[in-house]
């Protein structure tokens, strides 16, 4: 067998010779089979060597030499041949494909010998040919073994080795020892080493120092790095003997090898060292310091530097594995790049084995120790841990950052690495890093979204519980009317949302897993919670956003529309809210109505007086009596009546309340200040209601009056009379158009946009309170409670000069409400109007009662008995004249109170008349200011026909004393005019 | 027996030095169909690659000088000198 393969290669070596081999034809067929011989010989000579073990013999390395080898040269080609080479490991033929590559790598870039040859004589370009060529190392092994049939091999071979010294610093320059060549190669070595003990203490200095061997070695200068050629021209002129000298010299490259500690002791205690453990050569000086050995040369040195590199990193990140997290995300951040040192320390080991390996087969005898041969030196070494030591040097930067970072920041810290690093190999191996660290962060997220529980014992999440503050930080909030427990459970840490998660993606995520927990903790509703977590709740995993988006989106929607649901169906916020319009806000009006007709006699007494049962009992009779009573049980049982606080002097009007409870979960939404907002505008509305109750009933009497009682032949009564009935109809139509205007034009608009906000398909709870929140404040803003008029002294101040200015600021306090102000001091004109009014009313039946009785006792006189008729006659003279001033009856004595009291009455409803008209001009030409359009047409309607002259407070100075004086009560004006 | 089955081979790999040409084509090797395979058949039958290699750039050389000696005496004297 093995004869037969013998006989094959023969005859394959025979037909290369002839295929390779021309014909000379000048040459006789001796001479052609003398050469043939010659060439035979040589090729079975190179044949039978002993084969060098190859460096790695798969068919991957190859490639990989041919793949880098044309990616230097001609990346196009690379990308070809990879396709070549993936149809070529798809067939079954050959058995030794890495060979065959490996062989085609060997030949590549030689010198093509079918082109014409050059006009210069060969041999001097050859050597600049082969000598450039970087990857025609190898075959330089085999070329000392035939120096005779060959010499121009040896001179080649000086050339390369001159420039693998000097220019690329080959280390492994390995020469397969040729049997008769030996014993001088020894000798080489030998003396090789001698001029070596002197350098070992100067390794500072390794450039001079092969300079002395080679004035030892009595031949030529240091060739130039990059003029080689030329030089070996020259030898090569000069003859065979100067070739063969210089061929004896010894390759620089041989010196580094022999310093000590050996290349090959260091490669032995190389795994050490990556695995950051000190050894005898280079031992750990301190936490961060690694100490080589004094005595290497610089080239080996910084070899060794950059091989401490990822050493040091390895040793700090190993302390920095091992030290305790803060958090989850450092425990998963340290975890991380554990996994990734594990791979490190595989590398290493892998290391380890080649270096076991060669070291184990290295013949000793070679030259260097035979360490090139073996295929591992320390400068492979360097470049199998390059990329491990990107890796590393990037962990430990974000080791180091990581230290006073914590959670989301955390995050963000390395995803900025991967989003925003322009190196690839970073932007992947941080991208890699994320999809570990991250882990714990979705798993948190999972939590919130799906349970709405926050597990995240160390706040790492960007929701956090509130800390509850000190006391004043709260108060604000809730008078602000944000203290629920929807609000102010839970917040956003914008400094720690990460960034791969978006601020509205944060904000979306916050709100589901709030109202989750809301769901859970307020409204006692945590079976769908759990139903809900158990159907759909995910595995979130970092990488896939868009998923993740879609999933978020999913829950938010699913978790709002429950939201809303129990809201309305289990809660009945929209009939609490139309309740609380229908009763606090007066909408619904016969209830008001029956309410106030029945309570009216009871709070004219005084507050000390009035009492719950009564109040309720009325409440209850209202709500029997009016259409209330079809509204739900559910809505009727949280109507309250109650008292306010009372104060010394108050009367039952003042102090009632209506009130309407609202429990738990609902009060997100009708918050405690929402309630005082409520509870205002009824106390504002209760009063109107009350005046114009009171009006009405008043107009009422004094038109059934009018037909009885009030009826008189007096001029000057009747006059009063109708001045009062003009001024009373007045009183009563702006008390309709304020009533008209705050419930329709305020209230019913307000209304129906609440209605049209909270009807919305995708309304959340949020939307929801906000949209209430407006509510309230647009009613209160616009219903004249709220609604400032500093702007307005702002410029009244202005114009006025320096003196109003401080004014102005002074009566600051006092303009905040200032409509409100001023709406009540009309009312209580009103009321005192009306009270005069009945004053006038009682005056009047009193006179008129009087007069009947005169008029019986006039009839009665001749009928009449005689007390009566004595009584009659005794004043009967100057009845009309001076009327009850000397009555000698009972009836004299209130008929003259009354007599005295009847131009004090006609002149206080006078006063109370201009009064009520300038102040009502003056509160019009507020409103014919205001910016806002209702208010505008609030007062337009008011004067629709122009009765007023709405008054400007700038002008109310010079126009009319009579405003002036008649505004007294109004301390603001006054107080800025003076 | 061998050439016999050697061309066998060859014909089934056909396809292979194809692929094999068309790599020595991006390598540079000049290497002919001809000497591809008989390298191939070479290695097929255990030769190491790097003495192969070694072998072939040696034959070249060869091929050289005699070219050079066919292409005149005078140019060869100089150079034998």
């Amino acid at each position: 067998m093995s004869q037969d393969r013998g006989h094959r290669i023969s005859n394959a070596i025979d037909s290369l010779i002839t295929h390779l081999i021309p014909i000379n034809p000048h040459d006789d067929e001796q001479t052609v089979q003398e050469r043939h011989d010659v060439c035979f010989e040589l090729v079975r000579s190179i044949f039978e060597q002993p084969n060098s073990p190859l460096v790695t013999d798969d068919v991957n390395h190859a490639s990989d030499l041919i793949k880098r080898k044309l990616i230097q040269s001609n990346p196009s080609q690379a990308l070809r041949f990879s396709n070549l080479y993936t149809r070529l490991l798809s067939l079954p033929v050959l058995n030794q494909k890495w060979a065959i590559l490996y062989l085609l790598y060997q030949l590549s870039d030689s010198l093509d010998l079918n082109e014409p040859l050059p006009l210069s004589p060969p041999i001097l370009q050859q050597p600049i040919l082969r000598g450039a060529s970087r990857y025609a190392e190898k075959e330089r092994s085999s070329k000392n073994s035939t120096p005779a049939t060959i010499p121009e091999e040896d001179e080649e071979d000086a050339v390369s080795d001159a420039f693998a010294s000097t220019g690329l610093k080959k280390l492994p320059l390995e020469k397969p020892v040729a049997p008769e060549k030996l014993p001088e190669r020894q000798s080489e070595r030998l003396f090789e080493r001698q001029p070596e003990r002197p350098r070992r203490s100067q390794d500072e200095e390794p450039l001079p120092a092969p300079r002395p061997k080679r004035v030892r070695d009595e031949e030529p200068p240091p060739a130039p790095v990059f003029e080689p050629a030329p030089s070996q021209a020259a030898e090569t002129a000069q003859g065979k003997d100067s070739r063969d000298a210089s061929t004896k010299s010894p390759p620089l490259t041989n010196h580094p090898a022999e310093v000590e500690p050996t290349e090959m002791a260091l490669l032995r205690d190389l795994p050490f060292t990556l695995q950051g453990l000190s050894s005898t050569t280079m031992p750990f000086a301190a936490e961060t310091k690694l100490k080589l050995p004094p005595t290497l040369p610089p080239p080996i040195i910084s070899l060794l530097h950059t091989l401490a590199e990822p050493s040091l990193l390895y040793r700090g990140l190993g302390t920095f594995v091992s030290s305790p997290a803060k958090g989850l995300l450092g425990q998963s951040l340290r975890a991380a790049i554990n996994n990734e040192l594990r791979s490190y320390l595989t590398l290493v080991a892998t290391l380890e084995g080649q270096i076991r390996r060669a070291l184990s087969s290295l013949d000793e005898s070679a030259p260097r120790g035979g360490i090139g041969k073996a295929g591992v030196t320390l400068k492979r070494c360097v470049v199998w841990t390059r990329e491990a030591t990107m890796g590393l040097r990037l962990m430990s930067l974000i080791a180091e950052e990581s230290n006073n970072k914590r959670g989301g920041q955390l995050i963000s810290l390395i995803h900025g690495f991967s989003s925003s690093h322009g190196d690839p190999v970073v932007a992947a191996f941080a991208e890699r890093l994320l999809a570990d660290v991250t882990r714990p962060f979705y798993d948190i997220l999972r939590r919130w979204i799906y349970d709405g529980e926050l597990s995240d014992p160390h706040l790492e999440f960007f929701v956090k519980e509130q800390s509850p503050k000190n006391d004043e930080d709260q108060k604000e909030t809730k008078a602000k009317g944000q203290a629920s427990v929807w609000n102010s459970k839970y917040e956003v840490v914008d400094a720690m949302v990460p960034s791969i998660i978006t601020a509205d993606f944060a904000q979306k995520v916050f709100l589901i897993g709030k109202s989750l927990n809301f769901i859970r903790h307020s409204c006692g509703d945590s079976q769908w919670v759990e139903a809900y977590s158990k159907t759909s709740s995910k595995e979130l995993k970092y990488g896939d956003t868009a998923t993740l988006e879609t999933w978020i989106d999913e829950a938010y929607k699913t978790t709002m529309q429950r939201l809303m649901g129990l809201m309305n169906t289990r809660f009945h916020l929209f009939d609490h809210l139309q309740a609380l319009k229908s009763y606090i806000l007066l909408g619904q009006g016969d209830f008001i109505a029956l309410l106030m007709e029945s309570l009216a006699a009871n709070l004219d007494r005084p507050a000390g007086a009035q009492y719950r049962h009564t109040l309720t009992a009325q409440l209850e009779h209202a709500i029997r009596g009016s259409n209330a009573q079809y509204d739900s049980d559910e809505v009727l049982r949280r109507l309250d009546a109650r008292m306010l606080q009372l104060s010394h002097g108050d009367i039952g009007w003042d102090c009632f309340t209506l009130e309407y409870k609202i429990d738990a979960p609902v009060d997100v939404v009708v918050t405690e200040w929402g309630n005082r907002q409520y509870l205002k505008v009824f106390n504002f509305l209760w009063r109107i209601k009350r005046v114009e109750f009171a009006l009405a009933s008043t107009w009422r009497k004094c038109m059934t009056g009018s037909r009885g009682v009030l009826q008189t032949t007096e001029g000057h009564v009747l006059q009063t009379w109708k001045s009062t009935r003009g001024v009373l109809a007045e009183m009563i139509h702006f008390v309709g158009q304020l009533q008209y205007y705050i419930l329709f034009e305020v209230i019913e608009s307000s209304w129906t946009e609440l209605q049209k906000n909270i009807r919305k398909e995708d309304c959340t709870l949020d939307d929801l309170i906000q949209a209430h929140t407006r509510y309230l404040t647009s009613i209160t803003h616009k219903g004249l409670l709220g609604a400032r008029r500093r702007q307005y002294y702002a410029g009244d101040g202005q114009q006025g000069g320096r003196g109003d200015n401080a004014a102005g600021v002074g009566d600051g306090g006092e303009d905040r409400n200032s409509y409100m102000v001023q709406l009540s001091e009309l009312l209580r004109t009103m009321l005192a109007y009306r009270d005069s009014v009945d004053g006038l009313y009682s005056w009047s039946v009193s006179d008129f009662t009087r007069r009947q009785e005169v008029d019986v006792l006039r009839g009665g006189r001749g009928a009449g008995g005689r007390k009566a008729a004595h009584q009659s006659s005794a004043s009967g003279d100057y009845e009309m004249g001076g009327v009850g001033d000397n009555d000698p009856l009972g009836l004299g004595l209130p008929g003259g109170v009354v007599k005295s009291e009847f131009p004090a009455l006609q002149e206080r409803l006078k006063q109370l008349g201009v009064s009520f008209r300038a102040r009502l001009q003056i509160l019009l030409g507020d409103l014919a200011y205001q910016p806002d359009v209702d208010m505008r047409f609030l007062g337009v309607s008011m004067n629709f026909n122009d009765v007023y002259q709405p008054v400007r407070r700038k002008t109310a100075k010079s126009s009319s004393g009579a405003a002036a004086a008649a505004a007294a009560g109004e301390k603001a004006a006054n107080t800025s005019r003076a | 027996m061998p050439s016999d089955e050697r061309s066998e081979k060859q014909a089934a790999a056909q396809q292979a030095v194809d692929i094999l040409h068309e790599i020595s084509t991006i390598l540079n090797c000049h290497l002919d169909r001809r000497t591809l395979s008989i390298c191939i058949s070479m290695i097929e039958n255990g030769v190491n690659p790097e003495a192969l290699a070694t072998a072939v750039k040696e034959l070249r050389n060869e091929a050289q000088e005699v070219q050079f000696e066919a292409a005149g005496a005078g140019a060869s004297t100089t150079r034998r000198r």
